[in-house]
Order: C-alpha cells, then structure tokens, then sequence
C-alpha cells in the first residue's frame, strides 16, 4: 500500500492530525542544496513534491521538445528526491516534467527515473500523467465556444492548433489526486499547475481548499519566499485553520513581509490564484511570527468556479537562427546607427536576394543603446556598444549565409564623417557568427472549458521492482 | 526622494508571456504609506515612460508585504522574435529615478 493510503486509512480510523509538505525544488535540475534536503526528510514530511517548469523559460522548450536543464542536471536532482522518497516511504510528486511538459519532455523524465530505479534497485508504483491535447480536441472546443484568449492574445484558430508544434493544458490538483488514489507511489505529471503538485494530497485528506491551495503556490519555489531567498527545501507544516513555512536552511527565515511579499512574484494580481475550478481570494490573509524563522499563515478562501478551465500552451515554429556578436567603440559610427543599419538592411537584402523577395528577418540588439527597453530613449551616447544581430531564416544554412554577408558589409560599411575606415567592428572572437538552432514563438495562449479533467489528462501506472 | 532611496527592492518579471509586474517593496510602514500616497502618479509615470495606454496599466497596494505592484503589457509576447528580455527581469529601471 501506498504512503498516500496508509495515510488516508489512518486520517479515516480517526487519527486526524497536521500533516507535513516538503517543497524539495523549485526548478528540478538546476541542483537540490543536500543539507537542506536532508534536514527536511529527517522531519519525516508525509510527501515530497518538486516543480520542473514552467512557461517563464519562453516557448523553445515546448516548441523543440526539449528540456531546459542537461540529463545529468535532472538525473542527479531526480535520484536525490527519489532516493528521499523511497526511504521514508511517502508520495514523491513532481510537476510539469522536464521543463515544458510535453510528451518528449515526460518520456525524457520517465526514463531518466527507470534507469536511476535500476541502478539504486527501487521497488515502486510510478503513475505518469500526460498533458498534451490533441489538435483535434482543441479545435472541437474552438467550434464549440469553449476556449477563450488568455490576455491579449486574439481568439484562437484552427489553423493556430495545427501550426503548433506541441499544445499542452495546465492540469490541476484533480488529476494528482487521481493518480495519489491510485496507488501511486511517486507521480510524474506533464505541464501541471505548480499548485496541484502540493494542493492534491491534503485535500483529499479535507484540509481546506484555500489553505492548501496558497501553501501550494508558496511551496513550489522552495525557500524562495525566505530573507535571504535561496532554493533550499522548505517545510509547511498544516492544519485546518492554517499553515506554518520553516526553511530547511537555517540560514533562511520564513518571516512575515517575506512570505507576503512571494504572493507578488510573477502574479499580475496579489490577492488572487487562478485555478482550473475557481480562484483562491488572499485579501483576508494574515502572516504572524512563530520565532524568529517562522511564519504562520492563514484565510486563505477558494472560490469554487461554474465550470472548469484549464490553461492551453502551444508553440509553433518560425524557423532558424543565427547570431552575430560584435561591438563598435567610435563616438561618429554610434551617432549614425539608425542610418547605418537601415542602410545595411537594404543593402544586404540587394546581395542576398538578388532575384527573389527577401526570405529573412534582420533583428539588431544593440546593447548600451536600447537593446533592453527600446521603448525608452538612452539620456546621453555610450562609449562602446555592443551588437547582437539575429538572422531568422527558413533553414540553418540560410541564417548563417545572410549573416556572413551581413558581418562583412557592417564591417566596412561607409557613413558621413567616418574616420575609422579600417574596420567599423570589434569580434570577441571568430567565427563571430554562430548558429543557434530553431526558433519557436508561443501561438496558443488560451482557456479551454472542459467539463472534467480525467478526459484530457491519462494517467498511466507502472510498477517498478528492481528490489531483487 | 528617488524611489531608489527609499525602497528595498525594486524589480521587474515577466507575470506570464504577455504581461510585465512591478514590484516595489518598502521596509517600514511609514516608507509604504508614502509609496501608497505617491502611487497613482507612479501609475501615470508608468504609462508615460513606458507608453502603455492608461487603461492597460493597473496597480495594486499589498500591506502585508509593504509592496505596491504595477502590471502592464509586454511589447511583444516573452521569446517571440524581437523580444529584448525573455524573463522581462531587466526593466524596471526608469522605476528607480521616481520623485517620491
């Protein structure tokens, strides 16, 4: 029997009690601090969860099918909490695997936790939960009025669905109780809410909906709501009228304002989390010291809603890239930029395609300039910039020829008053122009109503025994 | 006084592909209730310096962190081609030059 289930039969004899949330991880991959974890399975947590994703990291990553962080990242991150997991017996969940958490990027998580199984001679029940909506599900919805745009992207097409590369949906808590009531031992899900990574397993034990919601939402970046901030696992530790954050670093403290203020980070609104089955409304909440490194949480209130959304993520793509670094340090060539690249731009397009329509974009960065915020005007001139230019071609070999051509003529391109008739480019280094892959853009950006969840989202088991 | 003098952080992200969050957390209460005070017209400033539509640009006063939040539209959507900042981490930098 599961940890999860023991757990439930015990909650159901009458054995009520606070139950103990390990957020080992933030962003698996990138490194898991060892004390700190350590320190968190010696407090025996009743489950163990970590994010994987998210869509911050742009859309290559689900565009390609591509993981964001290296295997031997994830591998050592993934052994580490499974190891704990198994140990102490309790659900290992992880969440929005393998960074964008498409079919390539679970199949990627999975077999990566198969192989640590073999070598560490595991025995357990794996649940795998797939986020991927079919081209053809989405477009029903689209006929039938159940999709909408997400901010200010426009209504959704089609010919949008088909374009796209991959198109996952946000599952929510639901689906990883269904996998916890499953027998699961540990739970790899695809793209997920980071909430329902940490939100299932109490409620299904009836903990409140809005407590465990916002224990969640705090949770999924470790110690990051901590002064100092850091990725050290953190301990919640809740009840019924509320939740309590230690960080499992003891140089960290959970402290009220720090607590208060991760209800700002990457949210457009502090006092509301959107869920697919309604929204958790912070306005009430209060956060009050328990010592010096603690800090105890509560009111919290989830709203349920009519009907459920989950959030669409798609990317299509665009084509490929090439880039070339370089940098300019003449007070005359940076006074004439805006001429000289237009001049260029045309100038290479009349090389380059000389018999047919311009089958490329030229994006110039120029950083000490306006390569961060080119809505703002720079106060005063710089004296070097730096220059990234972007080649986007139909293939590889395009990117790179355009850019070549555009090196050369940027390097002996002639303006009034240029005195520095050698050269108007500094390289870091040669090649200066380097080829960088594919390029996705996001496309699908949308809600999808749906009526229940388990339709979309297949959970699969697998029992693993390596034990013998 | 600069924002800059008086804030404890002062910081920009992206809140999802399409949106950019300010975030400008004061370190007393006294601190916080002039950021609240000045808050509308660091709303405006916002809209002008960064010429967003008013209507686009919302703010928000959240006392139990002592922050004031300004959420306004990216530009182009995170990663699309001619984005200058993926994370929309580095763009808060007119924000430090406020006159409270």
């Amino acid at each position: 029997m599961s940890g999860f289930l023991r757990l439930k039969q015990a909650f159901e004899a009458g054995n009520r009690r606070p139950i103990k949330i390990l957020g080992a991880s933030g962003q698996l991959g990138y490194g898991i601090p060892t004390p700190a974890f350590a320190e968190g399975l010696g407090r025996m947590p009743d489950m163990i969860g970590c994010d994987m994703g998210s869509i911050d990291i742009g859309p290559n990553y689900l565009g390609g099918g591509r993981m964001a962080v290296s295997r031997d990242g994830a591998k050592r991150d993934l052994r580490k909490v499974l190891l704990g997991a198994r140990r102490i017996d309790v659900p290992l969940i992880i969440g929005s695997a393998g960074s964008a958490g498409a079919a390539p990027h679970l199949r990627a998580t999975l077999e990566i936790l198969r192989e640590i199984a073999q070598e560490e001679r595991l025995t357990f029940r794996l649940a795998a939960i797939g986020a991927d909506i079919s081209p053809g599900a989405v477009i029903e919805a689209i006929r039938e009025g159940r999709v909408r745009p997400m901010d200010s992207m426009r209504p959704l097409e089609a010919a949008d669905v088909e374009a796209a590369t991959h198109i996952v949906a946000q599952m929510g808590l639901e689906m990883f109780q269904t996998a916890l009531l499953g027998g699961a031992d540990v739970i790899v899900a695809g793209r997920a809410c980071d909430t329902g990574i940490f939100a299932g397993l109490p409620m299904l034990l009836d903990f409140p909906a809005g407590l465990s919601l916002h224990l969640a939402k705090i949770v999924e970046c470790a110690s990051l709501c901590c002064l100092p901030g850091g990725r050290d696992a953190i301990l919640a530790t809740l009840d019924d009228d509320g939740f309590e954050l230690e960080s499992m670093n003891p140089h960290r403290a959970a402290t009220p304002a720090s607590v208060a203020a991760h209800s700002l980070y990457e949210q457009a609104d502090p006092f509301s989390i959107h869920e697919p089955s309604g929204r958790v409304d912070l306005r009430s909440v209060t956060y009050a010291a328990v010592g010096d490194r603690r800090t105890r949480v509560s009111g919290a209130k989830f709203e349920p809603a009519a009907s459920q959304m989950i959030k669409l993520e798609g990317a299509r793509a665009v084509g490929y890239r090439a880039v070339l670094v370089c940098s300019n340090a003449d007070p005359r060539f940076i006074a004439e930029r805006e001429a000289i690249l237009q001049g260029l731009d045309a100038l290479v397009a009349s090389l380059v395609c000389e018999e047919g329509e311009k089958d490329y974009r030229l994006v110039p960065h120029i950083y000490g300039l306006n390569g961060v915020m080119p809505e703002i005007p720079p106060t005063s001139a710089p004296r070097e910039i730096g220059m990234v230019i972007e080649c986007i071609a139909a293939n590889a070999d395009r990117a790179l020829d355009v850019l070549r051509t555009t090196k050369q003529y940027l390097l002996h391109f002639g303006y009034p008053g240029r005195l520095s008739t050698a050269g108007n480019l500094a390289f870091p280094f040669t090649p200066p122009e380097i080829p960088a892959g594919e390029v996705h853009e996001f496309n699908v950006f949308h809600l999808m109503q749906v009526e229940n969840q388990e339709k979309y989202f297949p959970v699969r088991y697998e029992e693993l025994d390596y034990s013998r | 006084m600069r924002l800059d003098a008086l804030a404890t952080a002062i910081r920009s992200k992206n809140a999802g592909p399409l949106l950019l969050t300010f975030d400008i957390v004061f370190p007393s209460d006294a601190a916080f209730a002039s950021g609240v005070e000045a808050m509308e017209r660091l709303r405006e400033y916002v809209v002008r310096r960064y010429g967003r539509r008013d209507a686009d640009v919302r703010s928000f006063a959240h006392p139990p962190s002592r922050a004031i939040k300004i959420t306004i539209p990216r530009i182009k959507m995170s990663g699309s081609v001619g984005d200058t900042d993926v994370y929309g981490a580095q763009q808060h930098g007119p924000l430090l030059e406020f006159e409270l």
